[in-house]
């Protein structure tokens, strides 16, 4: 086996002018291999791609393409070693199929723009391989979504490159042509050895075809390994913020990644309700995501104008509110206990502390007075401006008593699963 | 030649013979027309439509003049179009042209400066230069503004907007000089500014077409990549093209063909928008094809143009500029109806 590194990242770090999105990634892909990069939407996987094609410059470290760097090849020499298939092309201008696939050999043709007989055999093998030959005639415009995307490949394919990247390109593609593309694809790997980078959306669909994963989470690569080894279920479910099962198929061996449905059956069975203890927005996440689970919410005290305030009023969440700019009152704060006695569980947002809310933590001390479990959020230390330190002192008093900590939302939801039914 | 070859590879598929046949078949009409249109215009004149005298010395002067005339009016139609047809590829925009990117108006500054300040042979010589350096100094004002804020390639609407506002500043700057300026003075910069396509001394008319010729040649040097372009600077770049290079290659030749155009003629408007469109959408978006066709359009219908406005309303001469939009509008736009699918689909 020949295994030469097709594509090297060596400590790169690349973004755009005030924004850094790629830190310090490493990797190493070979040739020949099949490689998936997966991560949820803004990890970094876009920027990655350009940063491999020589669109950005990476703020330090370099990117090699079969052991130089690709800053110094030439751009016809890098066509030639890399083709990338965006998510979407689009032409302003009434071409023709087949003229859009041409572009893929303008590197390669001379001074003239005269395509030679090579490129027009090319240009036919790529559209009979993306299987719109028929379309050579139509204009590129009134193609279908995906129908465009296989010109698309088409036109890559035609630039009859080492490596192909292909940023989410298959997302819009019918059933019948997804499986199509990946076939021709896994052909190409094959028996081009040609080496396939995948932007992808679809963990299960990656999982069957790929050699490797490449996992990413907000601009960092967090794992790097096969299927198996990175396709696992509190890694995934931690970098995708939700809850995510992989399962092995017993037929095909196959790994399956699935979630969303599991949290759509759950949502009908639940019957439980949730006061949130929150303000100055520190609420809005939680609210959302207890929606989604299928808890009922209630929240207070907040003040009106307060985001929260104005988050649950458009959630359609029962809150209890005090006046804007006022320190919390004993009449609301009597509201609230109601509000406490009614629900299963108390949580505590990333909320700060000041003289006016501090009252609110005796909303949890009643919970846990009734033997409701009370989640607080990590870190009230850094979030306490009252004299003293009083809410921290409260707050360990609370955990003294039984009061739970959580750090990251998945943690929570995991945590609120594991609550007894009432 | 190549297109034939490779109809042959495909030759199952009549369809892709036909319509090559058929384009084959409009290329040969569409010249066959603008030959036509050139010999009419040879023949138009004051007095109507026929062929003057050869042998009197009035005929073959009048003759010699429309003939000069000729040449002014394509060698200005095809600088204008040409240059609209590389602006509206390379930002990718259907309203893209010289005068919307304040290059025209650049151009036109710089030439009434020089019309103000000089007289005789030196202002006739460094009339286009002057154009065209302003010209270039104007885009790249337009390119700075436009590009604050963004980091790197400013967008095509950035670049749109502050063309329009320095555009209008030109103008601006224009009338303000005409307005201070001697009556003599005036007089010759309204007039150029009006665009007449009265021949200018030979030796501008040489320089021009040495010029002409020279950004056409590069113009399709580039076409290929023009074609490349058309799918965005980013695709271009990934199918192995100096994708940056080439726009500012590509602009700065656009750029020269404007100022070409107005210090030969003045500002003529419409024909640098509205050429490109009709000629796409009679030819198609290839670029190999679309520049020499659109620069033999232009040139045939600013000619024509003109041969209207020297002959309606004779002894009278209507501004060329006038005769361009009034004429030829309607009938371009019954063109782009019919055929809009197949020029600019945005």
């Amino acid at each position: 086996m020949m295994q030469h590194d097709a594509m090297t990242f060596r400590n790169v770090s690349a973004g755009y002018k005030q924004r850094k999105v790629l830190n310090n990634v490493s990797f190493t892909v070979r040739e020949g291999e099949f490689v998936s990069l997966i991560g949820p939407n803004g990890c970094g996987k876009s920027t990655l791609l350009k940063t491999a094609a020589a669109l950005l410059k990476p703020l330090s470290g370099k990117v090699e393409l079969f052991g130089q760097d690709v800053q110094h090849i030439k751009p016809a020499l890098r066509a030639s070693l890399l083709g990338v298939v965006p998510q979407k092309i689009e032409s302003p201008m009434a071409f023709t199929v087949d003229q859009i696939v041409m572009n893929g050999r303008i590197s390669s043709m001379g001074r003239w723009g005269t395509p030679s007989s090579v490129d027009h055999d090319l240009v036919e093998r790529s559209m009979i391989y993306t299987d719109v030959l028929d379309l050579r005639e139509r204009f590129f415009t009134e193609l279908s979504g995906g129908e465009q995307q296989r010109v698309a490949l088409a036109m890559v394919l035609a630039q009859d490159p080492k490596i192909i990247m292909l940023d989410e390109s298959i997302s819009h593609l019918d059933i019948n042509h997804r499986q199509e593309v990946l076939q021709i694809l896994m052909n190409l790997n094959r028996e081009k050895q040609m080496t396939i980078l995948l932007v992808s959306h679809d963990l299960t669909l990656s999982a069957g075809i790929s050699d490797r994963f490449l996992l990413m989470e907000a601009g960092t690569l967090v794992k790097a390994g096969t299927p198996v080894e990175v396709l696992e279920p509190e890694v995934l479910s931690r970098v995708y913020n939700c809850d995510l099962h992989v399962q092995q198929d017993p037929y095909t061996g196959y790994l399956q990644v699935t979630g969303a449905i599991d949290s759509l059956r759950r949502r009908q069975k639940l019957n439980r309700s949730v006061h949130v203890i929150a303000g100055g927005g520190s609420g809005i996440e939680l609210y959302r995501r207890l929606l989604i689970e299928g808890y009922d919410v209630t929240t207070g005290v907040l003040n009106r104008l307060d985001s929260d305030a104005e988050a649950a009023r458009a959630l359609n969440i029962p809150a209890v509110l005090e006046q804007p700019f006022s320190p919390v009152g004993s009449d609301t704060i009597a509201q609230a206990l109601k509000m406490v006695g009614d629900s299963d569980i108390v949580i505590l947002s990333q909320v700060p502390f000041g003289s006016g809310n501090l009252v609110n933590l005796t909303l949890a001390e009643a919970a846990l007075n009734s033997v409701k479990p009370v989640f607080l959020a990590d870190g009230i230390a850094t979030r306490d401006y009252t004299e003293g330190k009083a809410a921290l002192a409260f707050s360990t008093r609370l955990m003294q008593s039984g009061a739970k900590v959580w750090h990251s939302m998945s943690e929570l939801m995991t945590h609120l699963q594991q609550q007894p039914d009432r | 030649m190549k297109r034939l070859k490779h109809s042959a590879v495909c030759a199952d598929n009549s369809f892709t013979t036909q319509s090559h046949s058929r384009a084959s078949l409009r290329m040969l009409l569409f010249f066959a027309a603008l030959m036509a249109l050139l010999a009419l215009s040879m023949l138009l004149g004051p007095s109507g439509i026929g062929i003057p005298d050869v042998e009197s010395p009035s005929g073959s002067a009048i003759l010699s003049l429309r003939f000069s005339r000729l040449l002014m009016g394509m060698m200005t139609g095809a600088a204008l179009s040409a240059s609209g047809v590389v602006f509206q590829a390379l930002l990718r925009n259907p309203l893209a042209e010289p005068y919307v990117l304040g290059v025209s108006g650049g151009a036109g500054l710089g030439a009434t400066l020089t019309i103000l300040a000089g007289t005789g042979v030196v202002a006739s010589y460094s009339l286009p230069v002057v154009a065209f350096l302003s010209a270039v100094v104007t885009l790249m004002v337009v390119y700075g503004i436009a590009s604050q804020g963004s980091s790197g390639q400013p967008s095509v609407y950035s670049l749109i907007l502050s063309g329009v506002i320095v555009s209008s500043i030109c103008s601006s700057i224009i009338m303000f000089l005409v307005s201070t300026a001697s009556v003599e003075g005036m007089h010759n910069v309204i007039w150029w500014m009006l665009g007449s396509l009265q021949p200018v001394s030979a030796g501008q008319q040489l320089l021009s077409a040495v010029l002409l010729f020279g950004a056409l040649a590069g113009i399709w040097l580039l076409s290929p990549r023009l074609n490349a372009l058309a799918l965005g600077r980013e695709m271009a770049h990934y199918q192995g093209l100096h994708a940056d290079l080439v726009i500012v290659i590509g602009l700065l030749f656009a750029t020269l063909l404007a100022a070409i155009a107005v210090s030969l003629s003045g500002m003529i408007g419409f024909v640098g928008l509205i050429v490109p469109h009709v000629m796409r959408a009679i030819f198609g978006p290839d670029h190999r094809k679309l520049v020499p066709l659109a620069a033999l359009g232009g040139g045939v219908f600013l000619v024509l143009c003109d041969a209207v406005a020297r002959t309606l309303l004779a002894p009278v001469e209507i501004p060329v500029g006038v005769v361009t939009a009034l004429a030829g509008g309607p009938f371009f736009l019954i063109i782009l109806q019919r055929r809009m699918k197949q020029a600019w689909i945005a």
